[in-house]
């Protein structure tokens, strides 16, 4: 795993060169709840059998955009600390390219948080998959 | 005046380039650069409606203006996640 950012004691964004590698799970103080979720690289795209996904990003706004989006949603749901951990380069099939975990009080705010936090990282961060398939040749990277 | 616009992801490779050179119209709105852009590129001309620009990695709107010096990306098609 690489390039680790903490912007605030209340907000990660990390950049992973390839798959994401197992995480400890957030320790934050107080929190009853941490949800995780985990985005995987399906085996399918326009119904053609994968080998994985190539990501790129648009940085440094990709960052500064899921740092604003970490902190509106800790702010309209009380929640204790968000992380946020994307791929950039191949990622293959079945393997992990996305990691959001959400620390709270309770889990009513974790869970209410999740989905908004997906939506709106898959609307405004400049992060782009380019599918590359099993049944072409050429190198993945 | 000229400016150059960033293009990524499925954009910059129907463009086949990752870079676009644009003569920009006065007044030189954010909304002259897109008409600007589709004209230059009519390849992604049809991505446009569905696309923002950046400036300074800000996203901005229609009227805002655009000044010499501007860091101008053209954002769309995102799949993030």
């Amino acid at each position: 795993m690489a390039e680790v950012t903490t912007l605030t004691n209340r907000v990660s964004i990390q950049w992973a060169q390839g798959p994401i590698e197992s995480l400890a799970p957030l320790s934050v103080e107080g929190a009853g709840a941490v949800l995780t979720f985990l985005g995987v690289v399906r085996p399918y795209e326009d119904d053609r059998l994968l080998k994985g996904l190539s990501y790129t990003s648009y940085n440094p706004m990709a960052e500064q955009q899921l740092y604003r989006l970490a902190k509106r949603t800790i702010d309209l749901h009380q929640l204790s600390h968000v992380r946020i951990v994307h791929s950039l380069g191949f990622v293959g099939v079945n393997e992990p390219s996305l990691r959001i975990d959400v620390a709270s009080k309770h889990r009513k705010e974790a869970l209410s948080a999740m989905d908004g936090i997906l939506n709106d990282l898959k609307r405004d961060v400049p992060i782009w998959k380019s599918p590359v398939y099993a049944d072409e040749s050429g190198d993945c990277q | 005046m000229k400016i150059d616009i960033l293009l990524f992801g499925p954009q910059a490779k129907l463009a086949q380039t990752n870079r676009v050179a644009i003569d920009l119209q006065t007044p030189p709105t954010v909304e002259n650069a897109l008409a600007a852009l589709s004209e230059a590129l009519p390849e992604i001309a049809q991505t446009l409606a569905a696309s923002r620009l950046a400036v300074n990695h800000e996203y901005a709107r229609n009227g805002d203006l655009l000044a010499e010096g501007d860091e101008v990306a053209l954002i769309g098609m995102v799949s993030g996640g």
